[in-house]
């Protein structure tokens, strides 16, 4: 399978008046073309700033580096700022979390969905409005001809999401970056957001990049899956791999701490993750999960562990020394 | 005892939509004959989507928006009837978001200590003891009492906001999504802290939230809400494994548990529950 995306080693440090606050530190990442490669975790692990950097939105004052951040062969580091505004909205669109905030309100939905196919296909109005109205309707948007001449604010919070996904297919993009976008929604909403997600990634062969912190929701749409902790990803498998053995204590900790209809006792003491993520500003020295961790040894805190593959699943992978002892002694 | 820790009898809040100057204003029935009943020691969840009238029945329970209709009945006795002060001694509230409901300008200790200079309970000794005892109670370590809310994670602030809840020592707490703003691994810790708190001092709760999961968790009886209107109450597992009502079924459909193997429901579209509401 082609690879869409391709980054080695990312790093977003950002300058605050403590310190440089190290948000994303060194990540390895790669989509496959069509996929739904979903990133987990919770807030501040890192997650959105990584979303931001491969979309080049962060603010001028971050400083990234990586090995590689490859897009279809180009190296997105390297482009200029022109280059880059080519490639971003025509071949990575992103729908973010607040439908309310993400759309301009001052602009009809039709000025806004047709602004960029104009401006990188050159299309005219007439036949942008064409593609408007025919995503509208491929997105669950009643009377689409109808809301091209509305403002965001007569729609409501699903609908508003609606016309957010509508808008990231506009340019046929090749990688969809989807940053929360139903977090603000109603689960019935939610449930039906997604479905329309996974159906037009499918139908469209688009790449897509979920971020969330939601496992109930990486579980039912991923392919695969990314776990992150303090700027790193410490867990990454395919869906069915991650969910039916989770091999890292923290990826084991998120699943042991939601209550599931069905399975987990009503009123019984839930597990949780004991302490608090640590601060991400200078270094951090050791495994950043150790404090919090129910396996963790002296040796934890003095090396910075790498992610180490399993042996029977190249694609499983997970940075802890305690797991990957136990794949050297099965080897 | 009370037979009813909390009772609502045909609770209604309307409220009126300007439309400008010169035409009609919309009505529109947030909270629309609401009965209710929680027993002494029961955790009631009230679930519904957002804009439902969940929060709306909480303020007036908590007397914060006067009804339009109908009463509220705490421990037996008309809201109202009593003073404003001896209603805060039988019913506190918890609210979602823990970075917003604390004063930024106080430390932790004065946060804690205020409704007990409020009610003028006590001299300055006992009340810092009482401070320490209730801080010691919901897990928080006495050297935060110093701090102020900027410098405290959220779950550490959600204990701050529980501490203060409790230390009038109130037999009911009014739970208004109190875990959705933090992080599940935090969820967890704060939901355990309720489950032994309910135990320890024999609390009454009324739990909102529109995360099924933890509803289920937690609760003694479910009462479902559409649009301003009670759809449905029950047991939690007349709820949970009976229900009867096409929007109750919508909500447990729409639950996501982390199944790979499930995929993403097909959820039923509005129409079909709005018929039957």
């Amino acid at each position: 399978m082609k690879r869409i995306l391709e980054v080695k080693n990312l790093q977003v440090d950002l300058p605050t008046a403590n310190g440089t606050l190290r948000a994303v530190r060194g990540i390895d990442l790669h989509v496959n073309q069509g996929e739904m490669l979903c990133i987990v975790g919770e807030s501040g692990c890192g997650k959105s700033m990584t979303s931001m950097a491969l979309m080049g939105l962060l603010p001028k004052r971050a400083a990234i580096t990586a090995e590689a951040m490859e897009f279809d062969g180009m190296d997105l580091l390297s482009l200029s700022k022109k280059e880059r505004n080519q490639v971003r909205g025509m071949r990575m669109s992103m729908i973010f979390q607040e439908p309310m905030t993400s759309l301009n309100p001052s602009y009809t939905l039709g000025n806004q969905l047709c602004e960029g196919i104009i401006k990188h296909k050159g299309l005219s109005r007439e036949k942008a409005k064409e593609r408007a109205v025919y995503l509208l309707e491929r997105a669950g948007v009643p009377y689409p001809e109808k809301r091209l001449n509305q403002y965001p604010h007569q729609l409501s919070g699903g609908l508003r999401q609606r016309v957010m996904i509508a808008m990231a297919l506009m340019c046929e993009p090749d990688l969809i970056i989807a940053d929360e976008p139903t977090t603000a929604l109603d689960v019935t909403i939610q449930a039906q957001i997604l479905r329309l997600i996974r159906e037009l990634q499918q139908e469209f062969g688009t790449a897509v990049i979920f971020i969330t912190h939601d496992l109930g929701v990486v579980a039912r749409i991923a392919d695969r899956v990314a776990v992150m902790y303090a700027g790193q990803v410490v867990e990454t498998a395919s869906a069915e791999a991650l969910f039916a053995n989770p091999l890292h204590p923290y990826t084991q900790g998120l699943l042991n701490c939601i209550p599931i209809p069905g399975k987990t006792k009503p009123g019984s003491h839930l597990a949780s993750i004991p302490g608090v993520v640590p601060s991400l500003i200078g270094e951090l020295k050791g495994c950043a999960f150790e404090n919090r961790c129910s396996v963790s040894t002296s040796e934890c805190r003095r090396r910075t562990p790498n992610l180490a593959i399993k042996p029977s699943s190249a694609d499983h992978q997970v940075r802890c020394p305690e797991v990957s002892l136990s794949f050297q002694e099965a080897v | 005892m009370p037979d009813y820790a909390l009772e609502l009898s045909n609770l209604s809040r309307h409220f009126y939509l300007k439309n400008g100057a010169f035409k009609e204003p919309t009505l529109l029935k947030a909270v629309d004959g609401i009965s209710l009943r929680i027993r002494p020691g029961e955790t009631l969840g009230l679930v519904g989507e957002s804009g439902c009238g969940k929060s709306t029945l909480a303020k007036m329970i908590l007397g914060l928006l006067e009804p339009t209709d109908g009463d509220v009945l705490v421990n037996d006795k008309v809201r109202g009837a009593s003073s404003r002060l001896a209603m805060a001694r039988q019913l506190q509230p918890i609210f979602q978001d823990p970075y917003s409901s604390l004063n930024p300008r106080k430390t932790i200790e004065k946060i804690i200590r205020l409704p007990l200079q409020l009610h003028k309970v006590g001299d300055s000794n006992s009340q810092r003891k009482a401070v320490k005892e209730i801080s010691d109670l919901v897990g928080l370590p006495e050297r935060l009492l110093k701090q102020y809310p900027g410098q405290l994670s959220g779950g550490q602030r959600q204990r701050v906001a529980i501490a203060r809840a409790l230390i009038l020592r109130p037999s009911i707490l009014v739970c208004d999504e109190p875990t959705s703003a933090l992080d599940v691994s935090v969820q967890a810790q704060i939901l355990n802290l309720l489950m032994d708190l309910k135990k320890e001092l024999n609390l009454t709760y009324l739990f909102i939230s529109h995360n099924l999961g933890v509803v289920e968790h937690l609760v003694d009886r479910v009462a479902v809400m559409y649009r301003g209107k009670l759809v449905e109450q029950g047991t939690r597992e007349e709820i949970f494994h009976h229900a009867k009502h096409p929007y109750t079924q919508a909500l447990l459909s729409s639950v996501l548990t982390p199944d790979p193997a499930l995929g993403v429901p097909e959820v039923l579209d509005s129409s079909s529950w709005d018929k039957a509401s």
